[in-house]
């Protein structure tokens, strides 16, 4: 008897104690501890490739603020767009944290998530147009760190080699293209089977478009991806697709592989952006890199020479414990010695204004400050599902539709959301 | 004696609490909260929602895209299973005899399957690139330059050389069920019937196929529903492009979700996904079982 019910005592408390472990490790996770009087903040972002960069710049910070720790979290880019979220809702990680601009900052600044900082003394430090995406309702909610040119990139010797300088319309871009390919170059490396149409919509369709906000009211139901603009920039894409400016089969082509037949000098441009610059001079160091957007337009009627993005916007969590600490962290990033750091350490362009730039590929970027960009119109449009629908478009022209139909698809799909909401 | 039988037996229940518990924490509790979150417009980020009864699934089963998504499905599915069988028991055919040579093949077939499907995805996205890959080069290489596709941008052949990749990861594996299903039929079948001068083809028409039955369900069971619900393959390979081409269930709901915030429609889409795979599983389960009766 006693020993019967000995046995089944140690019986629940095994299965007691499996069960318990099961709870706490789904529990587990991140969580700030503060020791004595000191207060730990947690920084919560994507970039596990500045880790490095930041861990100095955080050493530096801790020394000038002995009471703050700050503790890092990085999770990988993709994963941040679907976990950072949940972390952030109990305020235990994150207190800053970076989002990515248009779907992300928009379902976080309607879920509250963010401390209004307008008004902090440190934002004087950062270009004031370039950080106007991070406002909402005139409030600035969050401040991008980084600046990205989402402009292609074009081989500068290739060029020279064959006379050639960046057009300033749609008939000298076709000029441009054809001249390469009679030379055996392909002109444009292009990764259609993933950020391809992303990257390089947003060129072809700035000058195209009759207002910034045309994005916007496609979503509001006030203009359609039929309407001239849209139509026009497939057509522009297809054309430069069926006169083989692209690689062939670009629509099975990934970045990686794009990436490849430009580094290896087989290809004359490559439709991404600013921030592959670093990483295609580490792989052929060689190579003298520029930065080009097809005009696709005559000259006179060209509203902008390419496109920017700031994007890795830094912001306080509003369930953090710390929000003033999280702030003096903010204040010490927007300093212009730490932002160079940062900058020259990472290979990334930065949005605080006075910053010197050591690198040729960051030297690159920074002659585009100057001239006129227009924030990524990818990213004017809110609702992911609307924003596939956009870019499918653009693989449904390469893989055989007709402009008209690729674009009657997509509306499709952007009426039905407009009839849910 | 009994009494104390029964008393054993009572405590032996304890053992099942464990497996219980993970079971209710980590499958029905997710999926009775995924069933309440259908119900609402969660966008998986606010701490507010709506409860707004069927539109979800209303949405869904009206959307063009989940449409597509679910054709998608039942054409990977199939393309799986047909083609994943047949590789599986003509190479199971060839070598289920167990000689080095055979079992060293069985080893090198089965290989793919212990590898991670992220990796298999990636490998195979090089091959497949149409500049730069080894099958498009390869074809070049003899002269079959004819024969060159773009094998993951042309959406006509996308999911299925994404299918094909599929077959080529599992096929070993379903490959060890038949040869264990043939290793089990008495060889004085074979003796009798070729004594009684049976040609190759009614040898396997009439003997090995009817007493490999139950390997057959067992195989076609297990691909049908790892086929339904693969995921990582095309995540990896495609992420539903070109233009939805390789879109199915489960990657259409991962980018509702997390791509687009839409927490109830996804779960919605989860909902219907458990319905079919409940049903899809019941059929065959019914079919597994008379297969063993007879």
């Amino acid at each position: 008897m006693t020993r019967t019910s000995g046995k089944k005592l140690r019986y629940l408390l095994a299965s007691g104690a499996l069960a318990l472990t099961a709870v706490l490790s789904a529990c587990g996770g991140g969580g700030s501890s503060a020791s004595g009087g000191d207060v730990t903040i947690n920084f919560l972002h994507w970039r596990g490739e500045d880790v490095k960069t930041l861990d100095t710049i955080i050493d530096k910070f801790e020394a000038a603020n002995p009471t703050i720790k700050v503790e890092m979290q990085t999770l990988p880019s993709d994963q941040y767009q679907s976990t950072a979220q949940a972390k952030l809702s109990d305020g235990s990680v994150g207190d800053v944290f970076a989002s990515f601009p248009g779907a992300q900052f928009d379902a976080l600044s309607k879920a509250g998530a963010f401390t209004d900082l307008s008004g902090a003394s440190f934002l004087k430090n950062f270009n004031s147009e370039l950080i106007a995406t991070g406002q909402k309702d005139g409030k600035q909610l969050a401040v991008p760190y980084q600046l990205v040119y989402n402009d292609p990139i074009y081989n500068v010797k290739l060029f020279e080699k064959y006379g050639l300088t960046p057009p300033k319309d749609w008939e000298g871009f076709l000029a441009l293209c054809q001249k390469l390919k009679d030379n055996g170059i392909i002109p444009i490396a292009f990764a259609g089977a993933d950020i391809g149409p992303g990257q390089f919509m947003n060129t072809m369709v700035m000058n195209n478009e009759p207002s910034d906000d045309i994005f916007e009211k496609v979503e509001a139901g006030e203009a359609k991806l039929t309407d001239e603009f849209w139509v026009k920039t497939l057509t522009q894409i297809k054309e430069l697709n069926d006169k083989g400016y692209f690689q062939p089969d670009a629509l099975g082509t990934k970045d990686a592989a794009a990436g490849a037949l430009f580094i290896q000098e087989k290809a004359g441009m490559l439709a991404s952006g600013s921030y592959q610059l670093a990483q295609n001079a580490a792989q052929n160091p060689e190579l003298e890199q520029g930065l080009l957007a097809p005009i696709t337009v005559s000259a006179d009627q060209a509203k902008y020479e390419g496109v920017h993005t700031s994007t890795f916007m830094l912001a306080v969590n509003s369930k953090s414990k710390h929000p003033e600490e999280a702030k003096k962290f903010l204040e010490y990033l927007s300093q212009k010695d730490v932002a160079s750091e940062y900058a020259n350490a990472t290979g990334q362009n930065v949005t605080v204004d006075g910053v010197t730039y050591d690198s040729p590929e960051l030297k690159v970027a920074e002659d585009w400050t100057s001239k006129k960009t227009l924030f990524q119109p990818r990213f004017t449009i809110k609702n992911g599902d609307n924003q596939k629908a956009v870019t499918n478009s653009i693989q449904a022209v390469l893989g055989g539709s007709t402009p008209e139909e690729a674009a009657q698809e997509a509306q499709a799909v952007i009426d039905q959301n407009l009839s849910k909401s | 004696m009994n009494i104390k039988r029964l008393k054993h037996k009572r405590a032996l229940w304890l053992f099942l609490l464990p497996g219980t518990l993970l079971y209710l924490f980590l499958f029905a509790y997710p999926t009775l909260s995924g069933l309440f979150y259908s119900f609402t417009d969660w966008d998986g980020v606010s701490d507010s929602y709506r409860m707004i009864g069927l539109d979800n699934y209303k949405d869904s089963f009206e959307s063009l895209v989940f449409r597509k998504t679910l054709l998608n499905n039942v054409k990977f599915m199939l393309s799986v299973v047909i083609v994943q069988t047949i590789v599986s028991l003509v190479l199971a055919m060839l070598l289920s005899r167990n000689t080095k040579t055979r079992v060293f093949l069985r080893a090198l077939f089965f290989l793919p399957a212990i590898l991670s499907s992220v990796s298999v995805g990636l490998i195979w996205s090089f091959v497949y690139d149409p500049t730069i890959g080894m099958l498009n080069l390869g074809l070049r290489g003899v002269g079959l330059d004819s024969l060159t596709q773009n094998w993951i941008g042309d959406r006509h052949i996308a999911l299925y050389a994404i299918a094909a990749v599929q077959v080529w990861a599992h096929a070993g594996q379903m490959m060890i069920v038949f040869i264990a299903g043939l290793q089990a039929i008495p060889s004085e079948l074979y003796e009798s019937a070729r004594i009684d001068g049976g040609s190759r083809m009614q040898l396997f028409r009439h003997i090995t196929w009817p007493l490999l039955a139950p390997a057959s369900a067992i195989v076609i069971a297990y691909t049908t529903i790892q086929s339904f619900k693969a995921f990582d393959l095309i995540f990896v390979m495609t992420d539903g492009g070109p233009n939805n081409a390789t879109e199915i269930l489960s990657t259409y709901i991962y980018h509702t979700a997390f791509g687009n915030y839409q927490f109830g429609l996804a779960s919605a889409g989860s909902m219907i996904f458990l319905v079919v795979l409940a049903v899809l599983t019941y059929l065959q389960f019914k079919a597994l079982r008379t297969d063993r009766a007879a």
